[in-house]
């Protein structure tokens, strides 16, 4: 009987362009540019860069090797290295199916966002006005009508994680069609998956490239732009500085959830995966540069904009107290008023001291916003003071989709590609097992589009996948160099490309990466042991901003059953391969006893 | 008789002036912002817009009570700034020296406060009468919201993509069946010709073997 040969991708460039759409996700705009002002501008591309190369390279190269030696996927290539280590792979599926989990609701609000650009003022540029139309609602006017229309309109946010609500049904509705479109993205496997990609690799880049353009003509980009790389060396002395950028580099390419060993695992056997290793991680931090420019530009104009209304509403209180003519102060004479008239009239001034606002520029741009804040209310914010915001919402928030869409591809193809692998499961359709997978994570992942979703949802973002992935990817590269044998893998590589890894790969392999995880697992436990209860921003509708706020008992049981469940996968499953695998050797041993003693007494 | 008439016109400006009074209890203060609103095309602020200021109160006044007859003189007008800032109270006109409640002048201003705005060529934004906050317009809510049309769109050419999908691959299916129906009935007729070491090469690669080999390292 024939078996069906295992699929594989119709050329190396949909390999490629998958791979390319895969790392190059949301990480890249939100996060990036976030340590880039964090840790001195311009600066923070050294110690980035060669995290690059000592981490983020050799581990990239060592995934894609493995799955295309082993050809199948997470659980099964590391059952084949070794069986006890069969649990790594396990670790790597459930960490992803936490990711498929909550990811997706990122793209259920990019989708709305998108959906509610068309309009002719955009919802989130204005309050929305009372019930007695006298005025803002207060809530909005305390805050912004970004953060309003994010936290109110969107979200219908709860005051904490423990105030439960129902299910929003804008979101979803967003949620449903996320995922059907996932579903339609990967329904026949890698065949489906290799012509999207075409499409979701390069469009993120025609947006960046035009809002580069456009991010440039603004008025004050400049400013942005400027202050995010006049490097500030002294926080290169800071260790934080290079373990945020080894942390970065490490997620930035999606290293330990299977996904690279899922889609290699779909390659020739002789396909020059090395060459493009180096490509993808190239193109991955080229971009992440290339993004942040763009939101740096982006800052500017925002931080100018407000800087000049925040002079504007100065001027205008200054005009109305000592009621001078309307043409008398002028944006740029605004600092010299004040003080001219401060020092005439000292007992008038001090009265509306508590309503003036100190304007900064400096300070405007300082304000550093990453993760879902930053795309969705600072980004929203510049747009609506763009001309023609329609066009621009919709271009930024379809470029957000296409990088979050990419990035689930890969997420389920970790999860399918090593389910395909059991027997039991390879007998059914492709399009069915998809089907439930994807139905699963949307039945599920309807919890996060509740009123304290978000939480859960942050939750999840800071806890479901980090720690996790640094140790299933050290275990990782500690098999392969010691348990499985250094010799051994280049023996592998050279079967596949034709030659061996040179000295670069075989040290870094073998010594630095390694010790590199190390130091960051360390790192990371020694931050999680110091901060405390975890806490995370909760959104006070009376104030009208985030608070800190600590996670109740439940949530921090919660966080622990994240973490436990996915790194305790490779001790349980080793002792249940040992158990059975002692069971089976005695059962073995009766036999051959039986049988010899049968021999024996045979004439 | 000169002199009384005299005599009365100053004491009835005196008086005037003294019901006229910033922070009056029955006054309101006006701002007007025209270099902002107009910028080129601002108009400077002199006693003719000042007479036009008042006769549209007095229209105002007028069209809110009926009957009373409004005139620019029940208009008082003071304390004027280079801001382009006054006080201003209003008089009844049946007792001049008896203003009118200042809820009744707020609510007249509430009533007229288009078509003054549109005597200044302004906005609620730069004329403003400190105290009476503006009725905003009502929001415009169209009865199905606009990103559910949005929604819907999409959603139904992803769900044809879908649809046309699986179909396609149930086709494919079928006909590879029909195929492998005619490719098998060929075969058998080709097997009984060839020996049975004919499909030896077709064998499976069986990974349970190379699998030992690599972990027992013995």
């Amino acid at each position: 009987m024939e078996k069906d040969a295992r699929p594989s991708w119709d050329s190396p460039v949909e390999f490629l362009l998958a791979c390319v759409s895969y790392a190059i996700g949301l990480g890249n705009v939100w996060r990036f540019p976030y340590l880039c002002q964090m840790h001195g501008g311009g600066g923070f591309l050294i110690p980035y860069l060669i995290m690059l190369f000592l981490e983020g390279l050799p581990l990239f190269c060592l995934e894609l090797a493995i799955g295309q030696k082993m050809r199948l996927g997470s659980i099964g290539a590391w059952t084949a290295i070794n069986p006890y280590l069969g649990g790594v792979g396990l670790a790597s599926v459930m960490t992803s199916l936490y990711l498929c989990l909550y990811y997706n609701i990122i793209n259920a609000w990019s989708f709305w966002y998108l959906f509610n650009s068309f309009q002719s003022v955009l919802p989130w540029a204005e309050c929305p006005i009372n019930s007695n139309r006298t005025g803002p609602i207060e809530e909005c006017e305390l805050a912004t009508p970004t953060q309003y229309f994010f936290y109110r309109e969107t979200l219908d946010i709860s005051s904490s994680i423990e105030e439960n609500g129902g299910v929003q049904t804008g979101q979803a509705l967003c949620l449903l069609l996320a995922w059907v479109i996932s579903y339609l993205f990967v329904v026949r496997g890698v065949k489906s998956t290799g012509k999207v990609v075409y499409f979701t690799a390069t469009f993120p880049y025609v947006v960046l490239l035009i809002y580069l353009i456009w991010g440039f003509t603004l008025h004050g980009a400049i400013n942005g732009v400027k202050y995010m790389f006049t490097p500030k060396m002294e926080q290169l002395a800071n260790p934080t500085t290079w373990v945020n950028a080894a942390t970065q580099i490490f997620f930035s390419l999606g290293l330990g959830f299977g996904s690279l060993i899922a889609f290699s695992s779909y390659n020739q056997y002789n396909n020059n995966f090395e060459r493009q290793a180096v490509a993808v991680s190239i193109i991955n931090s080229g971009t992440s540069i290339f993004a942040s420019i763009v939101t740096f530009s982006i800052y500017g104009f925002k931080a100018t904009i407000n800087y000049e209304s925040c002079l504007e509403r100065t001027r205008i209180l200054l005009l109305n107290t000592f009621d001078l003519a309307e043409d008398k102060i002028t944006m740029d004479t605004v600092f010299e008023w004040i003080e001219r008239l401060n020092a005439t009239y000292p007992q008038q001034f001090a009265e509306i001291s508590s309503k003036l606002e100190t304007c900064d520029l400096e300070k405007e741009l300082d304000t550093a916003v990453e993760g879902p804040g930053l795309a969705f209310i600072v980004y929203s914010e510049a747009i609506k003071d763009m001309p023609l915001p329609q066009l621009w919402s919709v271009l930024y928030f379809s470029m957000l989709l296409l990088l979050g869409m990419g990035s689930m591809l890969g997420n389920i193809t970790a999860i399918i590609t090593p389910l395909r692998d059991f027997k039991v499961l390879s007998s059914m359709s492709i399009e069915l097992l998809n089907g439930i997978v994807c139905l699963f994570c949307l039945l599920l992942g309807l919890g996060f589009t509740t009123t304290s979703g978000s939480y859960w949802f942050t939750m999840f973002n800071d806890y479901g996948a980090t720690f996790s992935l640094l140790f299933v990817v050290l275990v990782e590269v500690i098999t392969v160099s010691y348990i499985y044998g250094s010799k051994r893998f280049e023996k592998d590589v050279e079967d596949m490309l034709g030659h061996r890894p040179n000295w670069y790969w075989r040290i870094m392999w073998k010594f630095i990466s390694p010790l590199l995880l190390i130091t960051v697992f360390v790192f990371y436990i020694v931050n999680y042991i110091r901060g405390g209860t975890p806490t995370y921003q909760a959104w006070n509708k009376e104030l009208g901003q985030s608070v800190v706020t600590e996670y109740p008992v439940f949530g921090q049981v919660f966080i622990g059953l994240l973490l436990v469940s996915s790194i305790s996968c490779i001790p349980l499953t080793a002792l249940y391969v040992y158990c059975t695998r002692t069971k089976r050797g005695n059962r073995r041993r009766q036999l051959t006893v039986s049988t010899v003693s049968a021999e024996g007494l045979a004439p | 008789m000169l002199e009384k008439s005299l005599f009365l016109l100053c004491f009835s400006s005196a008086l005037a002036k003294q019901l006229c009074a910033p922070d009056a209890s029955d006054g309101y203060k006006v701002r007007l912002s025209i270099r902002t609103a107009l910028g080129d095309q601002a108009y400077a602020w002199n006693e003719d817009e000042l007479f036009l200021f008042r006769a549209t109160l007095a229209f105002a006044m007028r069209n809110r009570i009926s009957g009373q007859q409004f005139e620019v003189s029940n208009i008082i007008v003071c304390d004027e700034t280079p801001r382009v800032s006054f006080w201003f109270v209003v008089t009844s006109p049946s007792n001049t020296s008896h203003l009118v409640d200042k809820e009744e002048v707020e609510e007249a201003i509430r009533k007229s406060r288009n078509r003054i705005n549109s005597a200044f060529l302004l906005t609620d934004k730069t004329l403003e009468f400190l105290g009476i906050p503006p009725t905003l317009a009502a929001p415009v809510s169209p009865d199905t919201p606009p990103w559910l049309i949005v929604f819907g769109v999409v959603m139904g050419a992803v769900g044809a993509g879908i649809v046309v999908m699986l179909a396609f691959s149930v086709v494919q299916k079928k006909r590879k069946k029909d195929g492998k129906v005619v490719d098998e009935a060929v075969e058998e007729e080709t097997r009984a010709k060839t020996t049975d070491n004919g499909a030896a090469g077709d064998g499976v690669y069986n990974m349970s073997f190379s699998d030992d080999e690599r972990f027992t390292e013995m």
